[in-house]
């Protein structure tokens, strides 16, 4: 029998444990999640994406970093960000696009987009209330253009449509879902 | 007697991928259940996977648990607060024949993601312990509104007008709402949804968990959440409290306790005897054995 020497990242064991680390901080949003065990070599924002695209699913690389290995395992459409159900974006860039948000009888159209951010550990604190959230939970960002939170809002403004944003790191992850209110300082 | 794992009846020689279920449908529950987390309380369509148990006997949930569990996770499944009834044993045999590694338990403290149907385990949840309900029936609405494209709207709008007359009727016809089990519970302060048929002694743990409460309806395809430290809050009129099963015996002015381990504060199961004399008895198995063990240490 041949054994696939698979990146750890296309793994299904790894698509699981990554699943419930993440699934772990998207209902305690604000909290972190260390992907390192899981990662070999990739960044968390593609074991963010492996986790959970497949061939039924359209991705928008605003970043350019997906490499052509990235897309074949993703397996995913190659969308514009504002027909994609995920979107692969830089942090540091203002946003440029207008995500889907979905509709009020199917708010889960809603696009996850994935943010590229410099560091979850350093950086000006966000104070975020909400579902999951027991009072406030501070979550500090560097490399997060102010225009997101704005665009953001403006996306998440109407519950239940809106979009849910995944911040990752190197190796770490935190979930913005679209009910979190999220005031500067 | 159970054994401490209650796993280890694996059959050898079973080959099935890890969970049962093909990757593909595991990425898909994996996104539903991810954007369900993200919308408190909204019931999202799924594609509902033939499973070797006929729909409506607890695939939904079945589903969810195969989309969750690793070989690192530890497993308990109740059946109206029992371990052992035919439902829950046979979901267990059948986590047990297809995901090797994972180990099972009875006891609620030791679970990492626990299967119910039609209970919430009394111990309280951890915030490391992710509960799955088996529903029947996903949608409050559909008492209402027969059209499902209609309750979808509704649901979006927050539309509850219709459902809030049917308890004012319920007020007007006998003083008191009689909806006894899946009581309708408002999310976050948008959607309503049915909690699975938990009686109303369960609700208010709904409210402001520490743990996450993941529902699935195999036969509907729809899968709903209620994230950790969200409101939920079963609805009511202002001068009509919402009150839960009290167990009082009309005979003494006393409640009944459980006839095993004398529990004056948990969900009792009421049943006949071999003489036919009523008797009452924790629902929640492992909370009873639980107390006698503790008990029998004492004496």
């Amino acid at each position: 029998m041949t054994v696939l020497d698979l990146a750890p990242v296309w793994r299904p064991a790894n698509h699981q444990a990554l699943f419930r680390l993440i699934l772990d901080i998207a209902a305690r949003p604000g909290t972190l999640a260390d992907l390192s065990a899981h990662l070999g070599d990739a960044p968390a924002s593609l074991a963010a994406l492996a986790t959970f695209c497949d061939n039924t699913q359209a991705l928008a690389d605003l970043t350019g970093t997906l490499d052509e290995t990235a897309w074949r395992f993703l397996d995913a459409q190659r969308a514009a960000p504002e027909g994609a159900g995920f979107i692969l974006a830089a942090g540091g860039t203002a946003p440029s696009f207008t995500p889907r948000i979905g509709t009020l009888d199917a708010p889960e159209g809603g696009a996850t987009i994935v943010l590229l951010v410099d560091s979850l550990s350093e950086g000006p604190p966000l104070t975020l209330s909400g579902p999951g959230i027991k009072t406030t939970n501070t979550l500090h960002v560097t490399g997060l253009a102010p225009d997101w939170l704005v665009a953001r809002a403006r996306w998440c403004a109407d519950f239940p449509m809106g979009c849910d944003m995944v911040l990752t790191d190197a190796t770490r992850v935190a979930i913005l879902p679209r009910t979190t209110k999220i005031t500067e300082g | 007697m159970f054994p401490t794992d209650t796993m280890a009846q694996g059959h050898a020689g079973a080959e099935y991928g890890f969970a049962f279920l093909d990757e593909d449908a595991k990425r898909e529950l994996r996104r539903t259940i991810f954007k369900a987390v993200c919308i408190p309380g909204h019931q999202v369509p799924y594609a509902s996977r033939e499973m070797p148990i006929a729909r409506g006997f607890g695939t939904g949930g079945m589903q969810l648990t195969l989309a969750l569990l690793g070989p690192r996770d530890c497993v308990k499944v109740i059946d109206q607060g029992a371990d052992d009834s035919v439902n829950a044993a046979n979901i267990r045999a059948f986590f047990a024949l297809t995901c090797p590694g994972v180990s099972g338990t009875t006891l609620t403290e030791g679970a990492s993601v626990i299967q119910t149907r039609h209970r919430i385990p009394e111990l309280p949840l951890r915030k490391d312990q992710i509960l799955v309900f088996q529903v029947p029936y996903p949608d409050p609405l559909v008492l209402v509104e027969p059209n499902a494209a209609m309750r979808r709207r509704m649901h979006g709008r927050a539309d509850y007008a219709r459902l809030w007359v049917k308890l004012y009727e319920d007020m007007v016809a006998f003083d008191e709402i009689t909806i006894s089990h899946r009581y309708p519970t408002r999310i976050n302060g948008h959607y309503i949804i049915d909690p699975s048929p938990i009686p109303r002694y369960d609700v208010p743990k709904l409210h402001q968990a520490d743990c996450l409460y993941l529902f699935g309806a195999g036969r509907e395809k729809r899968i709903y959440a209620v994230p950790p430290h969200t409101d939920a809050i079963p609805i009511t009129f202002a001068d009509v409290p919402f009150t839960v099963e009290e167990f009082i015996d009309r005979t003494t002015g006393k409640r009944h306790c459980c006839r095993r381990c004398g529990a004056t504060d948990s969900f009792l199961d009421e049943f006949p005897d071999d003489a036919g004399n009523r008797v009452f008895q924790c629902s929640d198995a492992a909370w009873c054995d639980s107390r006698l063990t503790v008990q029998e240490a004492a004496e």
